[in-house]
């Protein structure tokens, strides 16, 4: 098993309304469960924050500082067992549409 | 598979979305709507992810609060700084432990009274406030409300748009007027409740669901002043009214979503609970000085309380519609008038209204008129005419379920010939 960071971005969910975004939230809980163990976590993130390009530039704070589409918005991580089946769960994954999703591996094995 | 205990009720998040709308606009002011509906927005969808993730917590209500309030003071903070900054005031410097008092179990219906008062304000034009009103207090997305009211999101943007800008410029207080005021802005409140509910009642084309849904919006908030101003009888009287048409509304359309007749609806699928609600509200609404509001729930409670068709009283009902007229002389209240004189007289005469009021300019381009005609040419066998006026009634932009109806009357009439 190696473990997959889900990059997800956008702004998908600010334009949803109450009812799509409760019913998004049913379908991310049965996803979850369907994954059981392959599911390790996810968070979201906050649209405003910093920005640091250099040790010396002006900090860019607040943001976003990019396009809608280019925002960080959460991540999940996961486990799978390769890219194809790490690439499977995240189009099975009700975000995609909402989100675009980058499947990245952790590039160190977990040691045992 | 989410497990029955974690089953939240329908519509959990667009119940609260109109609660934490209100409590934080009446925090922030009217002026800064936008921010609440950022902030609760933001707040939903920390809820979506959290409880996607986690599971639902044990009091979800409690925990969406907690988050929207958590949201709203870390805007006043980061408002201040800008403030300082800028040495200007941008937010009303409330100070921000006050948040906690205005999201109170306790304050949650006179909050959705200010906006209710708020959204339905004179100043905002009557199509603004139905967009406003759903939108906020009844938490649809501009989609839904585009969907809702047959129109496009951006027509609907454009409306929001223009509430809000009436709203910033200061006239519009989040506030419940009190004395004479009160009065004259309940009746205005009740047009736009009344209006919200004739545009999920009467524009038959939309989604069913959602149509449905805009009426019990009306009828929800509608019953919150009903419940604060037991004065205003013609609250009452407006409730009567939408309970007596709930009560009929999945037995208008057949399952292909084409219009069922009046006089071919399945009465055993009217609604008893919600007929005897009106009657509840009727009852209750009982004043010296009848409104429209009250006759029209007379109309409707005679309707919903004969057996059968043949069995109304349709000289009761023309009596009222008459007073009607005299109340708001309409042009569509003498069709109606025109059409009841059917039952009483006979086609024949009401054909010869009918075709009096085809030459009312206002009824010139509205597609019953003829389609009305047809129909009672139809009952006297003429199948020629009807198929003349059912023609011109099909040309007159009937919405879709009407169209469906024109056209098999139309058929039928082509059978005949």
């Amino acid at each position: 098993m190696q473990e997959f960071l889900l990059i997800l971005k956008g702004d998908g969910m600010n334009h949803l309304s109450p009812d799509e975004l409760q019913n998004i939230m049913s379908e991310y809980r049965s996803w979850v469960n369907q994954l059981g163990e392959k599911y390790l976590g996810g968070q979201r993130l906050e649209d405003k924050g910093a920005l640091l390009k250099s040790k010396t530039d002006e900090i860019i704070t607040d943001g976003p500082f990019l396009e809608p589409k280019e925002i960080i918005a959460g991540y999940f991580l996961i486990q799978a067992k390769d890219q194809h089946e790490a690439n499977q769960i995240a189009i099975s994954s009700p975000h995609l549409g909402l989100y675009q999703i980058e499947v990245r591996a952790i590039s160190f094995p977990k040691m045992k | 598979m989410v497990t029955n205990t974690e089953q939240i009720i329908d519509n959990l998040f667009r119940k609260e979305y109109g609660k934490l709308i209100a409590s934080l606009t009446r925090f922030f002011g009217p002026a800064n709507i936008q921010l609440a509906e950022d902030i609760v927005q933001e707040t939903l969808i920390a809820a979506c992810e959290n409880w996607g993730a986690a599971g639902i917590p044990e009091n979800p209500t409690g925990w969406l609060i907690q988050v929207a309030k958590r949201k709203a003071i870390n805007e006043l903070k980061r408002k201040k700084v800008i403030e300082r900054h800028n040495k200007k005031e941008v937010l009303s410097s409330k100070p921000a432990n006050e948040i906690g008092s205005v999201l109170l179990e306790g304050e949650i219906a006179d909050n959705l009274l200010r906006m209710i008062f708020t959204c339905c304000h004179p100043a905002i034009s009557p199509k603004s406030q139905v967009a406003l009103t759903l939108k906020t207090l009844c938490g649809f997305g501009v989609k839904e409300v585009a969907k809702a009211l047959l129109t496009t999101e951006s027509t609907i943007n454009k409306r929001l748009y223009r509430a809000k800008s009436e709203i910033r410029k200061g006239k519009v207080v989040f506030d419940i007027p009190s004395g004479k005021e009160l009065m004259q802005r309940l009746d205005s409140v009740n047009l736009t409740l009344y209006l919200l509910f004739n545009e999920g009642y009467n524009s038959s084309s939309g989604e069913m669901v959602i149509q449905k849904e805009m009426c019990l919006e009306a009828i929800r908030l509608t019953r919150l002043l009903c419940k604060q101003f037991e004065d205003h009888k013609k609250s009452y009287a407006l409730l009567s009214l939408m309970y007596f048409h709930a009560a009929r509304f999945e037995a208008r359309i057949d399952d292909r979503g084409t219009i069922i007749l009046f006089e071919d609806q399945d009465r055993a699928k009217w609604d008893k609970d919600l007929i005897n609600l009106g009657m509840q509200f009727l009852q209750k609404s009982m004043d010296d000085l009848p409104s429209s509001f009250h006759i029209e729930a007379g109309i409707a409670a005679e309707h919903c309380l004969a057996k059968n068709f043949k069995e109304t009283d349709w000289q009761s009902i023309y009596r009222q519609y008459q007073l009607l007229e005299e109340l708001k002389p309409n042009p569509i209240i003498k069709l109606n008038l025109a059409i009841i004189q059917s039952k009483i007289e006979g086609y024949q005469t009401s054909l010869k209204e009918l075709e009096n009021l085809s030459n009312n300019e206002s009824l010139i381009n509205y597609h019953l008129l003829p389609a009305t005609q047809g129909i009672f040419h139809m009952k006297l066998g003429d199948y020629e005419s009807a198929l003349i006026c059912l023609e011109r009634a099909k040309k007159l932009n009937p919405s879709g379920s009407e169209y469906k109806f024109i056209d098999s009357k139309i058929e039928e009439c082509k059978r005949n010939s």
